[in-house]
């Protein structure tokens, strides 16, 4: 692992061999028309009395130097200065945009460090919860409830984990400004596919149901990117799972120049004085209420950042109303990019 | 798909979390070969040279492959560069990338690297359920099985086009009798999109092409009803509107395994 303070530092920029431009052309002519005036200044007395009496105005040549001289200092100050200026700028801005990168990959070697060695005792503990789960089947001995009951709880808070583990990711990540290259042929529906296969135990287990549907069936490709589309369906689905009385679904739908993603679910709903907070860094309701913290309220806030960082939104609706009209819905839409090298507006499915 | 062959390459193979999902593979009647360098040294390139060697040797229809083997700076992706070699050499076989960087840019590196955006390559985190691995080979190693087992008392056999039923009194599978023509074609529709993923809804649209007449919505109802009927009569059991075959929200249908 490299030395934080070493990897960050980076050699100041080497401007000798910079081109030379407009502002070293301005200064070349500032020069030219100064070394002009001083030769007029230093050449005026040496121009006989008789010229000086023939030659109407030779005698101003002496101002006309000194005025070139202030003149060609000006221009040279100046430009000097100007291209100065123009050159900080753009440096602070390249410095910046390498500072942004350097630390995402040092931050990341780091996180992907703390990660690896975060989830080997995970890992330790949840094996040995499964092979606890097989023994006592294998047994065949009535296993109390309560015993299924904490071994359940493990296995529940894994996918809250590796949710935590991805979003933490994803907080590097946002530090660096995105490029066209983070867009390629994407499946949205074996993204949401995924998801489910994630989730769908977890809310059994809750005995809750969460089913996915596509319109139309065969959805296509889409070019976007893959994470950013699964970070913020996972958090929307996680928070729904969480929420939800019984039911939850997740539906896709595209037209021509965008795709949704729509999560429902059946919960109690949201009051709308909390609304214009939910998409707020650390925001939960139990915030609101003064209430302990369940989550760390990162989830919506990356979910709802990460859409407009590709272009879309990530909307809410919600209802608290008596049984059975109460519910929350989420809307993300993403733009449907075409592929690099179409035209705009060609399709790419 | 019975009698699948998956490797299995990983550095914790002795681990209870890939015994867990082993047994899990071998439940699903999948066999499993677990590859386990000759050398003593546990370094990447000793895995890279046996992955090589099984996948020729065995032929198998699926991979499940560790990114990091090893400890080692050197090793920590390893397992990508295995899976360049596979994809290069053998651009059809099905693998499972069994990694703590399932999302971010060790996925990202591996898809814009050298493998093509179609390519039977899929990322899976190593906390993840031996379900939702299973379910991951699934879909990775081909969708429509012939044998399509739903939880422990019911299978559909595509070719044959039969849908049997565990016997109550000796529990034997015996074929349901009238389930055939449209109806075995609306179960299968519903079994295949269990099996690929348990929470996948069938729109009605797409089991309305099984149906005759004006009315498609409500013919198709009438096929359900007759096939719970049907299955609930060789289980043994009455099935209910959330049993076996469930309206979601009027927008299509799912499968759900009886609870017998």
């Amino acid at each position: 692992m490299p030395n934080l303070r070493n990897s960050l530092s980076w050699s100041l920029p080497r401007a000798s061999l910079r081109p030379v431009g407009p502002g070293g052309v301005s200064r070349l002519l500032g020069t030219v028309v100064l070394a002009l005036g001083a030769a007029g200044m230093v050449l005026a007395p040496f121009v006989g009395e008789a010229m000086f009496a023939r030659i109407w105005g030779i005698e101003p040549l002496t101002y006309v130097g000194a005025a070139l001289v202030i003149l060609g200092l000006a221009v040279t100050t100046l430009s000097y200065f100007v291209s100065e200026l123009l050159r900080s700028r753009r440096q602070a801005a390249d410095d910046e945009t390498r500072f942004a990168e350097r630390w995402t990959q040092v931050t990341q070697q780091y996180f992907d460090l703390f990660n690896h060695d975060l989830g080997r005792p995970l890992r330790r503990i949840l094996g040995k919860e499964r092979e606890i789960r097989e023994q006592l089947q294998a047994m065949g001995a009535d296993v109390p409830s309560s015993v299924r009951e904490l071994l359940d709880e493990i296995e529940e808070q894994t996918p809250s984990f590796r949710l935590m583990m991805s979003n933490m990711q994803v907080l590097i990540e946002l530090e660096t400004p995105i490029t066209g290259e983070n867009l390629h042929a994407v499946e949205p529906v074996e993204v949401v596919r995924r998801i489910v296969d994630r989730y769908g135990l977890v809310a059994a287990d809750a005995s809750k149901q969460i089913v996915w549907w596509s319109e139309p069936t065969d959805f296509g490709i889409v070019y976007s990117d893959s994470s950013a589309i699964e970070h913020i369906v996972t958090n929307l689905v996680d928070n729904t799972v969480r929420y939800a009385e019984s039911f939850a679904e997740i539906g896709l739908t595209r037209d021509e120049s965008n795709f949704h993603i729509r999560v429902w679910d059946d919960g109690p709903g949201i009051a709308a004085r909390y609304l214009p907070y939910l998409f707020d860094r650390g925001w939960t309701p139990e915030v609101a209420r003064h209430e302990e913290r369940t989550t760390s309220g990162l989830g919506l806030f990356i979910a709802h950042t990460l859409a407009k960082r590709y272009g879309g939104d990530l909307t809410v609706e919600s209802t608290i109303a008596p049984d059975p009209d109460h519910h929350t819905c989420f809307m993300v839409t993403l733009p449907l990019h075409t592929k690099p090298g179409r035209k705009s507006g060609e399709p790419v499915a | 798909m019975p009698d699948s062959k998956i490797l299995i390459i990983d550095d914790e193979w002795e681990s209870a979390i890939v015994k867990a999902v082993q047994r899990r593979l071998q439940d699903e009647g999948w066999q499993t070969i677990i590859v386990q360098p000759q050398s003593q040294w546990l370094v990447g390139d000793e895995f890279e040279d046996a992955t090589i060697y099984a996948i020729e040797d065995e032929r198998p229809d699926g991979v499940l492959l560790d990114v990091r083997l090893g400890e080692h700076r050197d090793d920590q992706f390893k397992g990508l560069e295995i899976l360049r070699q596979i994809v290069e050499h053998y651009p059809t076989l099905p693998v499972l990338m069994f990694t703590q960087y399932a999302q971010g840019p060790a996925r990202d590196t591996a898809v814009r690297g050298a493998l093509r955006w179609n390519a039977p390559v899929d990322f899976i985190d190593k906390l993840a359920s031996p379900e939702e691995v299973v379910l991951r080979l699934r879909r990775l190693m081909g969708s429509s099985p012939e044998l399509i087992p739903i939880g422990a008392h019911l299978l559909v056999d595509v070719g044959a086009e039969t849908v049997s039923a565990r016997r109550e009194r000796d529990s034997a599978l015996a074929p349901v009798t009238d389930i055939h023509g449209m109806k075995f074609e609306i179960f299968r529709e519903l079994a295949a999109a269990w099996y690929r993923s348990p929470g996948e809804l069938v729109p009605f649209s797409r089991l309305e092409r099984y149906s005759e007449g004006e009315e498609a919505r409500a013919s198709l109802r009438v096929r359900i009803r007759e096939i719970k009927v049907s299955i609930g009569k060789a289980l043994g059991v009455q099935l209910g509107a959330n049993d076996l075959i469930v309206n979601v929200r009027d927008r299509g249908y799912r499968l759900a395994p009886p609870q017998v």
